[in-house]
């Protein structure tokens, strides 16, 4: 087992921040799936631990066993041979069925049954447990706030009346309905547009701060792996364990060529994904309410030198942003909050200039937990960041150099010295 | 035609309730029959050529056959063009209820497992009702193909409009025959309509209306 | 039966199991009904020469008779389904004509009403009408085969990839060759799906002609009846599936026979 301890502390979730850990403890034990008739396993002996409240990403290129792998912790798929715990439970100890029930799990696409209303598909698991019908609603309107969907307006609607985002949103909710302590998810964001997907994985970091549910995610996208991921499991063929680690120990220290490929590392333009919008300067900007007088708010913003206005609703949520002259009428109306762009601030650089590309503002707004305003970022501090982080992977570069050319004096703490390391960029 | 409508009007009723009452009941057996048989096939998919051959030679079979065939065991009567009319009416529901439960997507089935229902629960919950409209859909042809049948198998003394269709044959030149054949005919192609529409109402009503085309 | 499934679903289905699937449901049928019938008939001439049938029986069932109605009934399968090809399938041609495209719906429902009609009831008041016998039989038999092979011509003719025809044009081809030598062709496998369909109901509705005097081993089965004699009852509708089982084999071989090599 490889738990390395992330050193890069941004690239961490202290799960305390927001919520408690709600989530389970998961480890693989050599477990190995073989099919009859082929000669190689499509998992052979795989053994990891997936700490609890941690999201582990696995990433690797199609037909390495990631999804296999995955679907053995709900026994979708049952292993050849090999023990899974989730919570020092052996999952074979219960049914099947009973075991789904307590696992959370989400597909691509949401995968909704098209012949039931939103509410319906999210009720699913909560009454094969037995729920009562009261404690079913609230649980419903409470998770379709949560993924930010107005219960009034979606609870009654069918899948085909959604958007693919909003399918996936409503995928999710279905999968933490019953609260499991485990929730499984394959390609939850790859069938939506990257604009949507950015959302969607920006919401999942809100939401995991507040639940932090111990959550393995499948995706072929490397990119997604590093914004999401506290660790990501890099598998080759076989399911084999290339290397896992949180996501900058992984573009620091590859530990082979397959891995540097498959991650990228060595390009310091990849490093921007993991810095967080919350390591940049945020400033704030000046904010008003729903329903208060116009003339105030245009006043306070001219007086902080502001030419915008940011319009909260009651929970601080942003639902608009407009430029002092476009403010009309005695008070300020509430906007359309579904089609402002913002950023998490856990999203990352590379999030940040996508978003900023297509607001006018040359700015994006940044919210923390349950959507709340933070504050604003703009394209100058991206930048200037980007600048100091390219600065210093070109130290580090020229530093790896220096101790290689004197070996006996430095001993680096850095990967072993093989030409992966090196060599490359 | 009219005043012989009128002069009959009771036993003419009294022939179309029975009519309808004989496929309606036939169709609801076959239907049951059919989707079970259906549900078990689709655990077993090597059974399907097998349904589909048996399907294929069972609709080939001419439908008065079936009735010679039956009268040595079940008599003259109700009993027997019940169970042709039956008979008949399962083979294109079954074989539309094997494509409907085959056609549903095998993602579903799977996140249905992943949610943690059984394979019963799977069935019943997503798999049925995504299948319906198919289903319904042979049950309307099965209901065509019924009228036809019950009224061939009046000839056994089955119930029905058939009935009338016989009494105009058999007195074939003379004064009322045109107008027995004809007002069984036209009676039960009136009765044919009629439960078509009320097929497709209750199509509306129980098909969801997130799957509804 | 390709009629009873949605073309939605049919699509989903389109994949290699669906081909596997439908090759073993050839197979099965290809080989299994032939031998079913020949067993069938061999069993049953077995049993005739062996069982004990008293006179009245002897009389019904005597070989002369039944082949005769044998003969019967194939002639009547046979020449009504001439007659529904040669008119439902230029019909159907026409149909698919530019000029005439705008009337295929509402002929194609007016034939589908048709076959709402119970088909004894047909015979019944077209006998009425023209008077009982083989001919009436034959307009009664052509009635009800048309509509399976009207809507697979049309639906067989607008089937026929556009481009191809465009294609034919271009090459200099005029309407009639295109037609000849790209549509039709192309349409036939559809269109002899429909003939297919259309011989199981004639070989089926045919066994009715004998209430109005048109022949056929409909009457073997009625004799039974009238006779009361259980073996001519079941005699009569043993053959009559034996020869609608055949027909049907045979109506599939026709089907792979036309089919166009490259399809």
């Amino acid at each position: 087992m490889t738990t390395t301890e992330s050193t890069d502390s941004s690239s961490s979730r202290t799960s305390g921040s927001g919520g408690e850990i709600s989530g389970a403890e998961i480890r693989l034990e050599g477990v190995t799936k073989r099919y009859p008739g082929q000669k190689t396993a499509a998992v052979d002996g795989l053994s990891l631990t997936i700490p609890a409240g941690e999201i582990v990403m696995f990433v690797g290129p199609s037909g390495f066993g990631k999804t296999t792998s995955l679907k053995m912790i709900n026994r979708l798929i049952e292993p050849s041979s090999g023990k899974i715990t989730i919570g020092d439970q052996d999952v074979r100890k219960q049914s099947a069925d009973e075991l789904r029930r307590h696992v959370g799990y989400v597909i691509q696409g949401g995968s909704l049954f098209p012949h039931m209303t939103v509410a319906k598909n999210i009720a699913i698991v909560p009454k094969l447990l037995g729920w009562d019908a009261k404690r079913i609603d609230k649980r419903v309107e409470e998770l379709l706030d949560l993924v930010n969907l107005d219960p009034g307006k979606y609870r009654d609607r069918y899948p085909r009346e959604l958007s693919g985002g909003q399918q996936q949103r409503v995928g999710v909710a279905r999968g933490l309905a019953a609260d499991p302590p485990v929730i499984l998810m394959d390609e939850p964001f790859g069938a939506v547009d990257p604009i949507t997907r950015q959302r969607l994985q920006d919401e999942l970091l809100s939401i995991q701060r507040s639940l932090g549910k111990t959550i393995v995610c499948v995706t072929h996208d490397i990119d997604e792996a590093i914004k999401l991921g506290d660790r990501i499991l890099i598998l080759q063929e076989g399911a084999q364990v290339a290397q896992y680690d949180a996501p900058a120990t992984l573009l620091a220290d590859p530990a082979n060529d397959f891995v540097s490929d498959f991650v990228g590392s060595g390009s310091s333009l990849k490093q921007l994904t993991l810095s967080r919008v919350s390591e940049i300067d945020i400033h704030p900007a000046t904010t008003g309410r729903v329903g208060e007088p116009a003339r105030e708010a245009i006043e306070r913003a001219r007086s902080a030198g502001d030419d915008s206005l940011v319009i909260l609703d009651s929970r601080d949520r942003p639902t608009a942003w407009v430029w002092l002259r476009q403010v009309q009428g005695e008070t300020l109306h509430e906007g359309d909050r579904e089609t402002l762009t913002t950023l998490d601030e856990r999203a990352t650089l590379n999030d940040a200039l996508d978003t900023m590309l297509t607001s006018s503002h040359s700015a994006a707004i940044v919210t923390g937990d349950n959507d709340r305003y933070v504050g604003i970022v703009d394209f100058g501090a991206v930048v200037d960041h980007m600048r100091a982080i390219q600065n210093e992977a070109q130290d580090r570069e020229s530093s790896k150099v220096t101790a290689e050319s004197d070996p006996e004096d430095h001993h680096d703490e850095n990967a072993p010295m093989d030409d992966s390391g090196s060599a490359d960029e | 035609m009219w005043q012989f409508i009128e002069d009959r009007r009771a036993q003419i009723l009294i022939n179309a309730f029975n009519h309808a009452y004989l496929v309606v009941l036939a169709i609801v057996i076959a239907t049951v029959i059919a989707v079970l048989l259906a549900m078990v096939i689709t655990r077993m998919p090597r059974l399907e050529p097998v349904a589909n051959a048996i399907s294929a030679v069972g609709l080939t079979i001419p439908s008065f056959a079936l009735i010679g065939l039956l009268l040595p065991v079940t008599g003259l009567g109700a009993t027997t063009a019940l169970i042709a009319v039956t008979f008949y009416a399962a083979l294109p529901i079954l074989r539309n209820a094997v494509v409907g439960l085959a056609g549903v997507d095998a993602n579903l089935l799977e996140s249905a497992r992943g949610l943690g229902m059984s394979e019963l629960s799977s069935m019943f919950r997503i798999r049925l009702p995504l299948a319906w409209p198919v289903i319904l859909a042979g049950i309307r042809v099965s209901m065509q193909m019924s009228m036809g049948i019950a009224a061939i198998a009046a000839y056994v003394l089955g119930p029905g409009l058939g009935v009338s269709i016989f009494v105009g044959l058999a007195q074939i030149g003379g004064k009322n025959a045109v107008n027995y054949a004809l007002v069984g005919t036209l009676g039960i192609v009136i009765i044919a309509l009629l439960l078509d529409l009320l097929l497709l109402a209750l199509g509306r009503l129980t098909t969801s209306k997130g799957i509804r085309v | 039966m390709s009629d009873l499934i949605p073309a939605a679903i049919k699509d989903r289905l389109a994949g290699d199991s669906e081909k596997t699937r439908a090759m073993g449901e050839s197979i099965l049928l290809a080989l299994g009904v032939p031998l079913m019938v020949v067993l069938g008939f061999g069993a049953y001439a077995i049993w005739h020469e062996t069982a004990d049938l008293d006179s009245v029986e002897a009389s019904a069932l005597g070989w002369a008779e039944v082949w005769q109605a044998i003969g019967e009934h194939v002639q009547l399968t046979v020449v009504s389904a001439a007659v529904v090809v040669v008119i439902a399938v230029p019909l159907g041609i026409l149909l698919t004509r530019p000029g005439f495209k705008r009337a295929a719906p509402a002929v194609v429902g007016f034939a589908n009403a048709g076959q709402a009609a119970p088909s004894i009831g047909l015979i019944v008041l077209l006998a009425m009408w023209l008077g009982p016998g083989f001919k009436t039989t034959i307009v009664a038999l052509t009635v009800y085969g048309l509509l399976p092979v009207l809507r697979n011509t049309i639906t067989g003719l607008q089937g026929v990839n556009p481009t191809l025809v465009e294609a034919g044009r271009g090459v200099g081809l005029s309407n009639f060759d295109v037609l000849r030598r790209i549509e039709l062709p192309l349409a036939l496998p559809v269109i002899m799906a429909g003939v297919r369909t259309a011989l199981v109901l004639l070989v089926g509705t045919a066994a009715l002609a004998t209430f109005i005097n048109g022949g056929g081993l409909g009457g073997i089965i009625t004799a039974g009846i009238s006779l009361y004699r259980y073996s001519v009852m079941v005699s009569g509708a043993v053959l009559v599936a034996l020869l609608a089982l055949l027909v049907e084999w045979l109506g599939r071989v026709l089907e792979l026979l036309t089919r166009p090599k490259g399809i």
